[in-house]
């Protein structure tokens, strides 16, 4: 086994195998480090070719080992989440295979990115490893928050042969990779984050009402709003669907932007590197309109508070007859005793576009790497091994719904998928057409926030067709300044 | 030592918070957002978008319109409990114990725990009201009014116990005096008793009133400033600048506007509290 002795940076690297080449690349990167921050411009790669160079990946040289940093410990943030809880019974088999302490700091998914954007706009440093989505990085990236990982994958003295990144899915790799620049696709430039867990937004309902009454699942949009219409009875506390309103980008991501994109709108066209906004286009507008319709006549009474926890509270209590998000979010109400409706419930992609289409929109939780990080070699450890084989497979023993992994989600997961009728199905028919939606751009949140305050509007009695042109407009301004 | 060394503390305290209110200041002038992360001067265009913003003076007319009837509402409510709770009875002893409870609730957790009664799905309102599973407490129409309510649930308690302290250190002499020649209890309360309690109930006008105009978890919790912007207040316009857009120096620019606001209406609640307090010492007005 090579000796490791810490570098000025804080990273391990062997003591025997530096080259006298390497080892003056390395000083000159640590000594660039302070320079760059004193520019204004991180270290992670959003600051260009400069902070690129300071990726402390480069410096880890040798054979690779898992006990390379055997003593040292590190931070993660995280938001309790089922991902989360079935990750934390195996961190203690993660300090056995390497010899670092992880202490893992939990703060409620409602103030999780208030807490996130304050720490890493500080560049404290504070946490080595976020959790984290793929639309973050559009707003962390270019600040030079986060750490192009990029470099460590492709390093074979910071990275177990067994990893198999390709191992991931391509959508889901592709989702977390950008290179910042206005008018690109996403799957260019750095790798800022590594998918851990996903989901894709279809619709879970409750079989055995829909059974019992011999309702067919509905193949159209408007046969879905038809449905939920009929399936709703305020006077016995029933509604047809619960989908999210409250006021935050968060409405917009699951299933609106999946039956929006299934629909045939666009949120963007984009002409070279200026955008213009289509969320007031005649099919756009006539969607929307239908949208919030559905909400008034078929969703839940207060839907401007909703978030998923509602949504899937009301599934579970057997309020709501069907829920229209994430099938990782339903997925934890069918475990036995986890709700009443629990054995009660399955899944299917909800409505075809008009041509057939599937699009569905991807949310991936994903771990990075915080550019700040004083202990880079060790966060890619912990984020090599908590996105490694082994543990994803561990994981999905409990709530840990949709792996990442190819592998994972074919082997382990399937096994333990038991009585979830339609789930498998339901993810292979969309898997194929589910990835990011939206058009990625850094004014994201704000833009996406409007998005759902216009939403609110309409619900609030506002005429559709103008309250979209005026977002329209104003985000056409926003993205382009 | 050196008697002067005593002040260091206080000197560092006051420089430590000039330091950061300055520098905010200072952030008001520049162009500085996570997206630009090298900011430059701009001068006052950061106080020309705002300012030119209609959402600013929207939510400016809510964050007004929050303060004057959530501080009246708690006034009066407060004062009114305050009276009840002077007499010794068991009862008032229980509920005056009672009545520090809102106040031990952290505001946001008090906003989650609303939001859960408010649910008309699931909510204990609705049900013990009997008002169905349709009346929405957080639709358009009704949201800012629910906020304030949960507002008066939380703060009209902290009224009453300052009022209540009040009333007790009251001179008893003048309401025996009155007693005696037979003046009734109305009498009593408006010509003795609401005169020297004025200093009282105006210091508790004054910080409630500079709450409401900063407030923001109770109201974040509850609706985020929605549904639309109903219930944006300048608080939470300035979080969504700060915090969600990262546009700093934007949000910087409304919370300095924002303090500005309050510190007039400070100074001149203050002047009122003065005169008051004159008043009461029958020094006059």
């Amino acid at each position: 086994m090579n000796e490791f002795t810490r570098s000025e940076s804080g990273l391990h690297v062997p003591k025997k195998k530096v080259a006298r080449r390497s080892l003056l690349a390395a000083m000159g990167g640590a000594a660039a480090v302070p320079m760059l921050y004193g520019c204004g411009v991180g270290t992670g790669g959003g600051g260009g070719d400069d902070a690129a160079s300071a990726n402390g990946a480069g410096e880890v040289t040798g054979s690779f080992d898992w006990k390379a940093l055997d003593g040292e410990s590190i931070k993660i943030l995280q938001t309790p989440h089922p991902y989360q809880q079935a990750f934390q019974p195996l961190l203690k088999e993660f300090t056995e295979l390497t010899g670092i302490e992880v202490q893992a700091d939990l703060v409620a998914e409602a103030d999780y990115f208030t807490k996130l954007n304050t720490e890493l706009a500080g560049k404290t440093g504070a946490h080595d490893v976020f959790m984290t989505g793929a639309y973050f990085i559009w707003q962390y990236g270019p600040p030079g928050w986060m750490e192009d990982l990029k470099p460590w994958i492709e390093n074979s003295s910071a990275t177990s042969d067994e990893y198999d990144f390709e191992d991931i899915y391509e959508g889901l790799r592709t989702s977390t990779r950008w290179d910042f620049e206005k008018g690109s696709e996403l799957g260019t430039g750095g790798q800022w984050t590594i998918p851990w867990g996903f989901e894709t937004n279809v619709v879970a309902y409750n079989k055995k009402e829909f059974d019992a009454r011999g309702i067919a699942l509905p193949e159209t949009f408007d046969d879905f709003i038809q449905l939920a219409t009929d399936l709703t009875d305020r006077s016995q506390n029933r509604y047809g669907v619960a989908f999210r309103g409250s006021k935050s980008w968060a409405t917009i991501h699951p299933g609106f932007m999946t039956q929006f994109s299934r629909e045939g709108a666009k949120d963007y066209t984009a002409e070279g590197t200026t955008y213009t906004a289509a969320m007031n286009s005649d099919k756009a507008v006539e969607f929307t309109k239908k949208w919030v319709d559905l909400a008034k006549n078929a969703g839940p009474t207060s839907w401007t508070t909703y978030d998923y926890p509602q949504c899937t509270g009301d599934l579970g209590n057997g309020n709501a007859m069907m829920v229209y998000d994430a099938d990782s979010a339903t997925y934890p109400k069918q475990k036995a005793g986890a709700s009443a409706q629990a054995g009660n419930l399955a899944w299917y992609p909800g409505p075809a576009g008009p041509d057939g289409s599937y699009a569905t929109n991807l949310w991936t939780w994903s771990l990075a790497m915080n550019a700040a990080s004083k202990k880079k070699q060790a966060a890619w450890l912990f984020i090599q091994w908590a996105t490694g084989k082994d543990a994803m497979n561990k994981a999905t023993a409990s709530t840990f719904a949709d792996p990442t992994r190819a592998s994972v989600f074919d082997g382990s997961f399937k096994q333990t998928l038991g009585d979830f009728p339609g789930y498998l199905e339901t993810f292979e028919k969309v898997i194929d057409s589910t990835k990011i939606q939206f058009t990625p751009q850094t004014k994201f949140f704000e833009t996406t926030e409007d998005w759902a305050v216009a939403l609110q509007d309409i619900y609030s009695g506002a005429d559709a067709k103008s309250r979209l042109d005026e977002l329209a407009e104003a985000n056409t301004d926003k993205i382009n300044a | 030592m050196r008697p002067y060394l005593l002040s260091v503390p206080a000197v560092l305290l006051i420089i430590g918070i000039l330091y950061a209110f300055f520098y905010g200041v200072y952030y008001t002038v520049l162009n500085y957002a996570a997206t630009n992360p090298s900011p430059s001067f701009v001068g006052i265009d950061n106080y020309r978008s705002v300012l030119g913003d209609a959402l600013f003076w929207r939510s400016a007319g809510t964050t007004l319109l929050y303060a004057v009837a959530a501080t009246g509402l708690e006034t009066v409510l407060g004062v009114a409990i305050a009276l009840l709770l002077n007499r010794s009875t068991l009862i008032g002893k229980t509920f005056e114990r009672l009545l520090i409870l809102p106040l031990m609730i952290a505001p946001v957790i008090a906003g989650v725990i609303w939001k859960l009664m408010f649910n008309p799905q699931f909510g204990v309102l609705n049900h013990v009201l009997g008002l169905g599973s349709t009346f929405d407490w957080l639709s358009k129409d009704r949201a800012l009014a629910s906020t304030i309510l949960v507002d008066v649930w939380i703060y009209t308690p902290f009224v009453a116990i300052l009022v209540l302290a009040g009333i007790r250190s009251l001179p008893r002499e003048p309401f025996e005096a009155s007693d005696v020649d037979g003046a009734s209890w109305f009498y009593m309360f408006r010509r003795l008793m609401l005169p020297m309690m004025w200093p009282y109930i105006l210091v508790a006008v004054i910080f409630r009133f500079m709450d409401c105009l900063k407030v923001f978890d109770a109201v974040y919790v509850l609706t985020a400033g929605g549904p639309g912007v109903t219930t944006t207040t300048l608080q939470i316009g300035a979080f969504e600048d700060s915090i969600t857009n990262l546009n700093y120096s934007r949000g910087s620019t409304y919370m300095f506007l924002l303090w500005i606001i309050v510190f007039i209406t400070a100074r001149y609640l203050v002047s009122v509290l003065g005169k008051a307090q004159r008043r009461a010492a029958g020094a006059g007005a």
